[in-house]
């Protein structure tokens, strides 16, 4: 009984360093972002409490809706892109083969790369006059098929999610890795016994196998994609009219360029409600599908 | 699952938490100054400044910083030199956390309005027996506010300069830069048949079209004191002949003015594309005449005029848009020791021998000094089109929030998702609903 107490102690101490940092950069700063969101503040002079106004001008903006429109685009893209793509890289480097290792790290890299060097390395790609896509495309007889990638509005929005995805397949990739690796030998052995091969084995056995990967995967691609910022902010700074501005875009340029922090605080307090509603479907959704 | 939803958490609260570390962290370097001021004889200043980029006069200011540091050997100055395109959003994430440097750059009017009335400016009225001999009084108007000065300007920017290809214009039959506005839409649509792009706009961090282009139109068709007009709510963005200024860039859209890519290029790739010849003309501050002729060895090549005049315009065709920058501006909340410190270091700073340095490297200052003998003949010329009286810079007087308004209108504009009338309407209601 008694070390019983003393071990309880010690757990609560052992935590403790961790729950203070916790609080400190994570529930506190919502707590306040949430206190400004229903104040009137330019971060100079007093606030004044202006109850929901933020909220209400913020519903009533037509450009928030097309920053939240422009976030399910990437949202979607991210998931229909990233997942498969990180699926079949991980399936085809799933196999003993040479140069395995360095193809992984090939298929890696990009997650490394630092955002700023990914934005401006895609800004020279897809650059109307002497951009590689506009180039490859000329070469190859496609010379009508030109266009002003991030400049047109027609085309900016698709070229920054390509982008999104080919910086993020990698990640995906070595966590579907890791999980391959973690299907027992037995089972493929079975399988491939009972003359499951290629194509059919993967359909049928290792994706249900990391079903719950998966699914984890999916609900890490959607909190991710409502912070996309960098990337877009680098490459088109939200433009042109507005095309590409999502809304963390939307909360920096009023907060910080505006100067209405309390209207930021809004939008911020606004992107942690939508993320954590879309994620809680997918777990609905997920949970029905085992029951 | 759990871990993923923190992590969420962690991650979305970092973006909003990012800037007040920054800034509670720059506010810890301010601290650790003050007390080793307070400890020896020295005093240590923070100065933070936009002049990371080598331009001439950026030189000009860091040998004047290293210079004073030099004759004072008691102050030392610890420089924070920030991006310009980074700058102001520092300078105001900095205010609203409350940690300024001991000494800023700051920018006139609608820019300098909110720091000074948080209070963190020292009025500087007592020392201006400094400059009164040297500073005009339209030249200090800009960091006056109730009645009191609160910055000294180092150089005048006129941000309306239209650079042009003599030899391009040459060949369209344009001896001298067209002295009419439908002269100046003929010669855009010659250039344009020779296969000539005619403006090289580099518009992805929206402000050029906005300071550089429409300033200059709405002079032109509306004349000097129409903003002020639409901030006392005696004149309105809508009003007919506004927009006639606004549908000039519709029209140049529509005539293909603009390189293709002028949404995705910034400010210094569109003065490359022009300095490379791969465009007629060039419209920009009087900033990057350094760039695009006096240190350019082919500069000859190059002309600089004035938007002409529009037929009907109320404004006058010889004024060029103008603002006082970088003002030395010195934090309130200073002890003693450091204010006397940052007084000295302002005396020495900004005076006659850094005009004339400026001057002698072909930047245009707001101060009545005479212009030395070895002055370059480019200065000579931009001094002489610019003379003729100063109009406002649109993001000078409106605020910021209508500005962002009225930069996202136009670049609508040039990618054919807006008009001119809608644009001056979204600028008006925003206006209007400006709290």
């Amino acid at each position: 009984m008694h070390t019983l107490k003393g071990t309880k102690y010690a757990i609560f101490f052992g935590l403790l360093p961790a729950l203070i940092i916790y609080l400190g950069i994570a529930v506190v700063p919502i707590g306040m972002s949430a206190y400004y969101s229903v104040m009137n503040w330019d971060g100079i002079q007093p606030m004044a409490f202006v109850g929901i106004d933020n909220y209400t001008e913020i519903f009533k903006d037509d450009i928030f809706w097309m920053t939240v429109k422009n976030n399910v685009f990437i949202m979607l893209t991210g998931i229909v892109g990233q997942i498969p793509a990180g699926l079949f890289l991980a399936l085809l480097l799933n196999r003993k083969m040479r140069g395995a290792g360095f193809f992984r790290t090939i298929g890696f890299l990009p997650v490394v790369i630092s955002s700023v060097m990914v934005s401006l390395i895609w800004g020279m790609v897809y650059n109307t006059e002497y951009g590689m896509l506009n180039s490859i495309l000329s070469s190859i007889g496609l010379e009508s098929w030109r266009q002003n990638w991030l400049g047109d509005t027609s085309w900016s929005l698709i070229s920054i999610s390509i982008t999104y995805i080919w910086q993020n397949c990698g990640l995906f990739m070595v966590i579907f890795l890791a999980a391959l690796q973690n299907i027992p030998t037995e089972v493929n052995e079975a399988a491939e016994l009972d003359g499951a091969t290629g194509f059919k084995k993967s359909m049928l056995i290792t994706i249900p196998m990391i079903r719950g990967t998966i699914l984890v995967t999916a609900v890490y691609s959607i909190s991710n994609s409502f912070r996309v910022f960098d990337l877009i902010q680098i490459m088109t700074g939200g433009g042109p009219a507005h095309v590409t501005e999502v809304m963390t875009i939307y909360m920096y340029n009023n907060a910080f360029m505006n100067m209405r922090f309390g209207y930021g605080s809004a939008v911020s307090v606004l992107i942690l409600l939508f993320s954590l509603i879309v994620v809680s479907i997918v777990n609905r959704v997920a949970k029905e599908k085992d029951a | 699952m759990r871990t993923s939803k923190k992590m969420k958490k962690v991650m979305l609260v970092g973006t909003v938490a990012l800037t007040t570390l920054v800034s509670s962290a720059c506010g810890n370097g301010n601290n650790a100054a003050e007390s080793s001021g307070d400890s020896g004889d020295k005093v240590t200043l923070s100065f933070m400044h936009p002049w990371t980029s080598p331009n001439v006069d950026n030189e000009v200011y860091k040998a004047r910083i290293a210079e004073f540091e030099k004759t004072h050997p008691n102050i030392v100055i610890k420089q924070d030199g920030v991006a310009s395109a980074q700058y102001k959003t520092k300078l105001r994430t900095l205010a609203a956390a409350n940690s300024l440097s001991d000494i800023n750059v700051v920018w006139p009017g609608a820019d300098l309005q909110p720091l000074v009335a948080g209070d963190l400016l020292l009025p500087i009225d007592s020392e201006m027996a400094n400059w009164s001999s040297i500073l005009p009084e339209d030249a200090l108007a800009g960091f006056n506010q109730g009645g009191k000065q609160y910055a000294i300007p180092t150089k005048q920017t006129f941000v309306d300069i239209v650079y042009y290809n003599k030899e391009m214009f040459s060949s369209i039959g344009y001896e001298a830069f067209p002295d009419a506005y439908d002269k100046f839409i003929d010669a855009v649509k010659k250039l344009k048949e020779k296969n000539i792009t005619p403006i090289s706009l580099g518009n992805k961090e929206k402000w050029p079209l906005q300071s550089s282009i429409l300033s200059t139109l709405q002079e032109r068709f509306v004349g000097s004191d129409f903003l002020q007009k639409v901030l006392n709510k005696e004149a309105k963005f809508t009003d007919p002949q506004y927009v006639k200024a606004l549908s000039v860039i519709e029209e140049l859209t529509k005539l293909k003015a603009f390189n293709t890519d002028a949404n995705n290029m910034d400010s210094v790739q569109a003065q490359d594309y022009f300095i490379q010849g791969k465009a007629a003309m060039h419209i920009s501050s009087s900033t990057v005449d350094s760039r695009i002729r006096i240190t350019n060895e082919e500069g000859d090549k190059f002309g600089i005029a004035l938007m002409p005049s529009v037929e009907g315009g109320l404004g006058d065709a010889k004024k060029s848009a103008g603002v006082v920058q970088f003002g030395i501006a010195i934090n309130s909340e200073l002890d003693e020791k450091k204010k006397q410190a940052a007084l000295e270091f302002m005396k020495f700073f900004v005076n006659e021998e850094l005009y004339k340095e400026l001057i002698s490297k072909g930047v245009v200052v707001p101060a009545k000094v005479d212009i030395p003998e070895d002055a370059s003949k480019y200065l000579k010329e931009m001094i002489a089109l610019t003379g003729n009286g100063t109009s406002p810079v649109f993001d000078s007087v409106i605020p910021t929030q209508i500005t962002d308004v009225m930069q996202n209108g136009l670049q609508a504009i040039t990618v054919g998702v807006s008009t001119a009338e809608k644009v001056a309407q979204d600028v008006q209601t925003a206006l209007d609903n400006l709290k």
